[in-house]
């Protein structure tokens, strides 16, 4: 919801299309190579590039008329230093998911190494971290909400994971345990 | 009745009935968390049902669906924040009873609104579909072409003030939806030579990413805080019956809902805004509307409420989903190879008749249950927005990694989550992204069958009445929308000659 209340930015707007409009006018520019013919006989119609053909002219005059209306407002209306600025911070502002991208890499990346739990548990703590839950109450929380994920998925629904590298560590009949559960 | 008697039968499977609980309960409590929603929830869930019986899977989804549309209004009335932004106007409504010591009284409202209105909506999927699905099994597959074509137009025109938007974010859909091996001709599109492209975009990863890991960076950067949350007074049964003060009202809503539905692309908020802009000029108590009216919360909960299995008609009858859940729907039964349309209600009979027993049962279940737990469920009302949005996030390893174990599928929902989050910020529609790429090969198929056949020329789709309507009407919807484009935009241009 805070995302719907809060105002674009008109020359982060125009930023965007612009963005958006490049991206479909080289998709487009690449139909030739990225498609390939069938044979003559057949009618155009059915050809394997007709499809992206319309489906990429249509995102191109839609990128290309949103463009417009965000450039035409934006020379109406001369965008201020502050909106400048503002812009500026918000553009940045887009690639602050990337932060969190990469936490989720690196929860991957630690699930064949630590498990499911650990490798769960250990995340939301991260996470809760970074976004500034740093009380005991979120700790605890966390571990509960790692635990009760483990329970859904590993027990319940039995889904699986690789064997962690960690689990390797442990004496036979534990490793067995962990890996079956945790 | 030897339908419904086949319904049953399906319904006392212990899998159905537990999967059916189990799908209303957290259904209820994600909708009455606020930022989680069916949506985020359906995303996640939908590779855990791949694996499960179609009648099982489906059904743990639908009480996702479900529960979430009378969840939502836990927030709204205790906390004036809707679950969802489909219970805003419950929200209006409720929360200035909460205020005056009527929240239990608003929330029985809500409930028993919701509750008719769901009913009357299984009502007309059971009346309604069967029908369509055999006037659609006339069609061939240039009317089939055109119904879809119609319903992409109708989801871009339903955008109403986002139009080019939508269209854009539509055509991309469309455009996804090609990415792969090409059937016909057996050559690459967009593939890159990139092996896990080859069997197309894969939708999981793509709904994950579209729906829940953005939402989840949302929630995460969001330092709004949890709302202060009212203690809930009053006599709770206060409003269960009181909803029949107002039939016209009451009905009016859910029928207006069960139109809504049908048609693709209207979806609940656009439903409920029309619903209650008409009720607030035409209902008995319209002076108290935006003071806290129970007869607003009845248009806009049943309104809401009827949305959702109308939109399994033409859904089931046709093969069109109508909004994004029923597109996640779609999914599912196309994984489980039940392929909707006209030949479903032929070759798999109990299977409708599970899903139709299940709906209306569901409705049943979800009732009794807030009845129970509602002052447990309005605890989560208030869950900081930050750790939701760290949970969700968590939960889409579940839906990405550990379904296939291939580092590609992650890799391609934290790109659609990104782009996801960007549209979001900048209040681009997502919806029609996801529409796009459930759409693409049935209208690409049909299209490419129905110029086949008539050796490429166009005149096939005007040649029979139900396809030229379906012309008609496409082109008539096109000419408004411009035509109200065409107005929304004059103001501004008016404002450029006075501001030159």
């Amino acid at each position: 919801m805070s995302n719907v209340a809060t105002p674009t930015n008109r020359v982060e707007s125009f930023a965007l299309n612009g963005v958006f409009a490049a991206i479909s006018f080289a998709l487009l520019a690449a139909l030739p190579f990225a498609t390939r013919s069938g044979p003559d006989k057949s009618g155009w119609w059915t050809q394997p590039w007709t499809m992206p053909l319309i489906a990429l002219t249509v995102l191109c005059i839609g990128n290309a008329v949103t463009l417009f209306l965000a450039g035409r407002d934006l020379m109406a209306n001369r965008p201020t230093g502050d909106e400048v600025a503002a812009a500026r911070a918000a553009i940045f502002g887009w690639f602050r998911p990337i932060e969190f991208f990469a936490y989720f890499l690196g929860y991957i990346w630690l699930l064949g190494r630590a498990g499911y739990f650990l490798s769960t548990a250990l995340f939301i703590q991260f996470l809760l971290f970074r976004v500034g839950l740093r009380q005991r109450k979120w700790i605890v929380a966390g571990l509960a909400a790692a635990l009760a994920l483990t329970a859904i998925f590993r027990w319940g629904l039995g889904i699986w994971v690789p064997t962690a590298d960690l689990y390797g560590l442990f004496p036979d009949a534990m490793r067995k345990f962990a890996s079956k559960w945790f | 009745m030897d339908f419904l008697l086949l319904g049953l039968e399906q319904l006392a499977r212990w899998d159905v009935a537990l999967s059916m609980v189990a799908g209303a309960v957290i259904g209820v409590i994600v909708g009455a968390i606020p930022g989680a929603g069916a949506a985020v929830t359906i995303a996640i869930l939908l590779p855990t049902t791949f694996a499960m019986d179609p009648l099982v899977g489906i059904t743990l989804l639908l009480g996702v669906y479900c529960g979430s549309a009378y969840g939502c209004a836990i927030p709204a009335v205790l906390i004036n924040t809707p679950g969802s932004p489909v219970a805003v106007l419950t929200a209006v409504e409720a929360y200035p009873m909460t205020m005056r010591g009527e929240g239990r009284r608003a929330m029985s409202i809500a409930y028993s609104s919701s509750f008719v209105g769901g009913i009357v909506a299984v009502a007309a999927m059971i009346f309604l579909t069967r029908p369509l699905a055999e006037f659609a099994s006339r069609f061939g597959s240039a009317e089939f072409a055109m119904v879809a074509l119609f319903a992409l137009v109708l989801v871009v025109v339903g955008h109403v003030g986002q139009r080019v938007e939508a269209a854009a974010a539509l055509s991309f859909g469309l455009f996804l939806a090609t990415v792969g091996v090409d059937r016909a001709f057996n050559t690459q599109r967009f593939t890159f030579d990139h092996t896990f492209l080859m069997s197309g975009m894969p939708l999981v990863p793509v709904v994950i990413g579209l729906f829940a890991m953005s939402q989840a960076i949302v929630q995460m950067t969001d330092r709004s805080g949890p709302s202060p949350q009212h203690k809930l007074t009053g006599r709770f049964f206060d409003g269960f019956f009181e909803i029949f003060r107002y039939p016209v009202t009451l009905f009016g809503s859910s029928a207006f809902g069960v139109m809504c539905g049908i048609l693709p692309g209207v979806g609940e908020f656009l439903a409920q805004q029309v619903s209650y802009t008409v009720a607030k000029r035409f209902a008995r108590t319209r002076d108290q509307f935006g003071k806290g009216s129970p007869e607003g919360i009845i248009v806009s909960e049943a309104t809401n409420n009827a949305v959702p299995p109308a939109a399994f008609i033409p859904m089931l009858a046709l093969g069109i989903p109508g909004e994004e859940l029923t597109a996640m729907m779609l999914a599912v039964f196309l994984v489980h190879n039940v392929i909707p349309g006209p030949q479903l209600f032929i070759d798999r009979p109990e299977f409708v008749a599970g899903l139709y027993t299940t709906l209306l049962l569901m409705n049943v279940v979800i009732i009794v249950f807030l009845m129970v737990a509602t002052r447990w469920i309005a605890l989560v009302a208030t869950v900081e927005k930050r750790f939701v949005g760290a949970m969700i996030l968590t939960l889409a390893l579940v839906g990405t990694y550990a379904t296939n174990y291939r580092l590609s599928d992650p890799l391609l929902a934290l790109c659609f989550g990104f782009l996801g989050y960007v549209l979001r910020r900048h209040k681009w529609p997502v919806t029609p992204v996801l529409l796009g790429l459930v759409m693409g090969p049935i209208v690409e198929g049909r299209f490419r069958q129905a110029l086949g056949t008539a050796n490429g020329d166009f005149s096939v789709f005007v040649a029979r009445p139900i396809s030229a309507a379906m012309v008609i009407a496409i082109v008539v919807l096109i000419g408004l929308a411009i035509r109200g484009e065409w107005k929304r935009r004059k103001p501004l241009e008016e404002w450029q000659i006075n501001a030159d």
